[in-house]
């Protein structure tokens, strides 16, 4: 198994590039949309997890939903694959092509409309998350998913991954706010899945395509569920001197029947990498566990809902619980919360980002497992975490180019990994699969799931040219073809 | 923390390798099977052309509950009300009420996607369902999904499995995530415009209301009378909170219209309605277009069959529910053409229409792709075929 150093080559590796084929993208999106120096698809080589380099040969930017039709059929005719990708800011190497073609979605920004009453919103996949947020904000209506990158990452990358977020807590992940996706598939069809009127009879095709990391086609148009913005907020900080108290607080603010719209939790580590950062939030650097805490709602009955979560904090252990004053004041805290990775980038060039669900009880022991991890092997983890949904991040920051070093992250990490699927987990809850987790999926299916998972991906891809190599081991797939009784056909 | 005290054994006189058997050798054979959980509502959904019934009834309990975890594992024929005791003893509930009874199993409410009132703060069992455990049509048993609240590993075969009717695969074990009650529950009901305009302001009104409802159903007089309330068209709300915010709430609701004594058993009769009916159609619509298709429905006659209505405000749900009197005959399919179509934004789902559903509705499994992933799933064609209309 291996995790940023170099897993195996992905099978477009082998493909060779159709020498004409620049010039026919070309005349579909224009001259400039379409790169093929290497020095121009240097940028293109890596995504928001730094540790994997892998290099297009070819990139393409349409800049209509029409041109992506025109585009898809081109590379279709000539038995190209490809790849789509939206911001490029995953966390999982998901969006890298690795000498084939780069499909990039980012031009396609239009929020084609958004329905007040109705409360949804049809958008271009290349709109950016924050963005369409913006746009709602006057309208007294959010898109309630919303991933630390989300100044930066679009609606369709969003979709591809099942994003998550601090408020998924209570509002649900991107699948619970899709209603209708308009795909390209890699035959150059068009079929439009779900229905913006919300239920419909039929397979949920739906929730089939939304994670499915771009391996079954190209949103070109998604319609999204809207949320009234709440009437009121209230942020907290509570901060602990140990882990354990402030894991106990957790479980008992899930348990109390208040469902916050956040509970986020950064160790000792993390408190203090983001503290020594410009992106300061005023955390106390002596402690070993904060807690950020967010209720949100009616304004009627919410202060009597902080008292009860100050209460818990405080028998949990607590030193002290801060309620935010006004919005600048939780913006701040926010602020250190969502800048911590670009913290840690602070403290070494590179990082491993983990990204595993674990039961909400476990917390306690799995955080002191990954202690005693991080003793053994001499490194530093900075754990930041969704603590309602049990959906750890592990990070640790490190320098790749020392090799005794990388040997001894990447060692920890496994292991850590090993606990948490030890413990009934799951590896990725909102970041995907992609390259950097394929090696954990056979530790957590049976090769029947995954080869279950295979037949889904060709029903949409039967020739597997969208973003091959990423999600289910190539070996998973072939078993299921060797196995006659298995094709179905 | 401790593991749910009683975690039952189930009934094992089926086990998982007995039923990838039964469907293994139907693939062979070629023999379909009917899938069914507990046969309580087996008149849903079109006629199924099989010989044989694989029912799940005797793959049924509790396999895991650990109360601090806020999920919760269970066979297939575990019955509802199973799990609404269990998860009772811990303050917790699955918010899922759908049309029927407490014996319904919750493999039978997974595999049809079925949901009621409480869809409106919580969602639909796709929104519920975390992992599950399914033997596909080749007879292979396949894990999919997870057991904990949040998870993107794989392509999501938790979804497409949810709601297909049990044509994919036959669901046999379930994790679904589970919500602590609130400290202060209330159900209040206030008396709303019949239709028109009138109603239609009303329901935008409410929309907007400083309401966090965990239900909120609009019932026709007649559903209102089988449920114990008099007053015509009513409003039914469930709330949840603290004392403070649903205080708040409760004076909101009584700012739109005449309050109604309403109790917490309202919910329960409105779920045991359904087997009072001969059939059932529901329908999704845009939110503004939810009080035309309301008057719609309500202006369709079906000789001596009694049409009643109850709506799902906050998600565009409406259902259409027709009650045949004593002794007279079911509907004629044809009768009920004008129900099926009343407008052309909502979109039909048929619950309970049994043979008539092919006559009102069109195969939900007949685009290209739906063809494709039946055919990945259930090659042999063996599993509750024709249950969701002919794939042609």
């Amino acid at each position: 198994m291996s995790l940023n150093a170099e897993p195996a080559r992905p099978p477009g590796g082998d493909y060779t590039l159709d020498a004409g084929l620049a010039r026919t993208l070309a005349e579909i999106v224009g001259e400039k949309h379409v790169l093929s120096r290497q020095s121009q698809l240097l940028v293109y080589n890596s995504d928001g997890l730094p540790g994997y380099r892998r290099q297009p040969s070819l990139a393409v930017f349409p800049g209509t939903r029409d041109e992506v039709i025109e585009v898809v059929r081109a590379l279709h005719a000539v038995g190209a694959p490809f790849v789509p990708r939206g911001a490029g800011t995953g966390l999982s190497g998901g969006a890298l092509a690795d000498g084939i073609v780069l499909l990039g979605l980012n031009r396609l920004k239009q929020i084609i409309s958004i329905d007040v009453e109705n409360r949804t919103a049809t958008v271009e996949p290349g709109v950016v998350n924050l963005h369409l947020n913006r746009a709602l904000g006057p309208k007294g209506l959010l898109y309630a998913p919303d991933p630390s990158s989300q100044a930066a990452c679009t609606i369709g990358g969003n979709v591809a991954e099942n994003a998550g977020g601090p408020h998924c807590l209570k509002y649900g992940v991107t699948l619970n706010h899709i209603l209708a996706v308009t795909v390209v598939l890699p035959n150059g069809s068009v079929v439009t899945l779900g229905d913006e009127v919300g239920d419909h009879a039929g397979y949920d095709l739906v929730g089939a395509f939304v994670g499915s990391e771009g391996c079954f086609g190209v949103a070109i148009e998604i319609t999204v569920r809207l949320t009234r913005a709440p009437e009121a907020v209230r942020t907290m900080l509570a901060d602990f001197l140990t882990i354990d108290g402030g894991a106990r607080a957790t479980s008992a603010i899930v348990a109390s029947g208040m469902v916050p719209a956040a509970l986020e939790f950064l160790d000792g580590p993390t408190t203090r990498v983001v503290e020594s950062s410009i992106y300061a939030a005023g955390y106390p650097t002596d402690a070993e566990a904060i807690l950020l805490v967010e209720l949100d709602g009616l304004v009627d009955g919410i202060d009597v809902d902080v008292e009860r979560v100050k209460r818990i904090c405080m028998d949990a252990g607590a030193r002290n619980v801060r309620v935010a004053r006004d919005d600048a004041e939780r913006l701040k805290l926010w602020q250190g919360r969502k800048k911590a990775f670009g913290a840690m980038g602070r403290l070494a060039p590179h990082l491993v980002v983990q990204d595993a669900v674990i039961p909400r009880t476990k917390i306690p022991e799995i955080l002191a497992a990954i202690h005693g991890i991080s003793q053994k092997y001499g490194v530093l983890v900075c754990n930041i975490f969704h603590a309602g949904d049990g959906n750890l991040h592990p990070n640790i920051p490190y320098n790749a180019d020392d090799a005794e070093q990388s040997e001894r992250v990447h060692q920890a990490m496994r292991e850590i990994m090993g606990v948490c699927i030890a413990a009934g987990g799951t590896i990725t809850g909102e970041h995907g699969v992609g390259l950097d987790k394929i090696g954990y999926m056979e530790k957590i299916f049976t090769p029947n799931s995954l080869a279950a998972m295979c037949r889904l991906r060709e029903v949409f891809d039967p020739e597997r040219r969208i973003n091959p190599g990423k999600v289910v081991p190539l070996h998973s797939c072939r078993e299921w073809h060797a196995t006659p009784a298995g094709r179905g056909e | 923390m401790a593991r749910h005290a009683s975690r039952t054994r189930g009934v094992t006189a089926l086990t998982l390798s007995e039923i990838g058997s039964r469907v293994a050798g139907a693939a062979e054979s070629g023999r379909a099977l009917r899938i069914a959980g507990r046969g309580s509502w087996l008149e849903a959904g079109a006629p199924v052309a099989a010989g044989e019934t694989l029912s799940l009834a005797a793959y049924s309990g509790i396999v895991d509950y650990v109360p601090g975890d806020l999920t919760i594992t269970v066979r297939a024929g575990t019955p509802l009300g199973e799990i609404a005791a269990a998860t009772a003893e811990h303050g917790q509930w699955l918010p899922l009420d759908p049309p029927g009874s407490p014996d319904g199993s919750i493999g039978a409410t997974v595999a049809t996607g079925s949901y009621g009132p409480l869809a409106s703060a919580f969602g639909r069992p796709r929104d519920q369902v975390l992992g599950l455990e399914a033997v596909t049509g080749t007879g292979e048993v396949i894990t999919v999904g997870s057991r904990v609240v949040k998870n993107v590993a794989g392509f999501d075969l938790t979804r497409l499995l949810v709601g297909s009717w049990g044509t994919l695969g036959v669901i046999t074990q379930i994790t679904l995530r589970l919500r602590a009650r609130s400290d202060v529950e209330r159900t209040a009901a206030v008396a709303v415009p019949a239709r028109g305009p009138k109603l239609a302001a009303a329901l935008a009104t409410v929309r907007n209301a400083r309401l966090a409802p965990l239900a909120l159903e609009l019932l026709s007089p007649e559903v209102a009378e089988g449920v114990g309330l008099r007053g015509g068209t009513v409003l039914l709300a469930r709330l949840g909170g603290n004392d403070e915010s649903v205080n708040a709430q409760l004076a909101e609701l009584a700012s739109l219209g005449e309050s109604i004594t309403a109790s917490d058993g309202c919910w329960e009769r409105l779920r045991a309605l359904d087997a009072e009916m001969t059939a059932t159609l529901r329908f999704s619509t845009p939110l503004t277009d939810l009080p035309i298709l309301w008057d719609a429905l309500a202006d369709v006659s079906v000789g001596d069959h009694l049409i009643l209505r109850h709506a799902t405000v906050m998600r565009g749900i409406v259902r259409c529910l027709v009650r045949t009197p004593a002794g007279a005959a079911p509907p004629a399919p044809d009768s009920l053409a004008a129900v099926a179509r009343p407008l052309e934004s909502a979109r039909l789902i048929p619950e309970r229409l049994g043979a008539m559903w092919s006559r009102l509705a069109p195969s939900s499994v007949n685009d290209p792709i739906s063809r494709r992933v039946k055919e990945a799933f259930d090659p042999a064609n063996v599993l509750n075929p024709g249950i969701l209309g002919a794939a042609q």
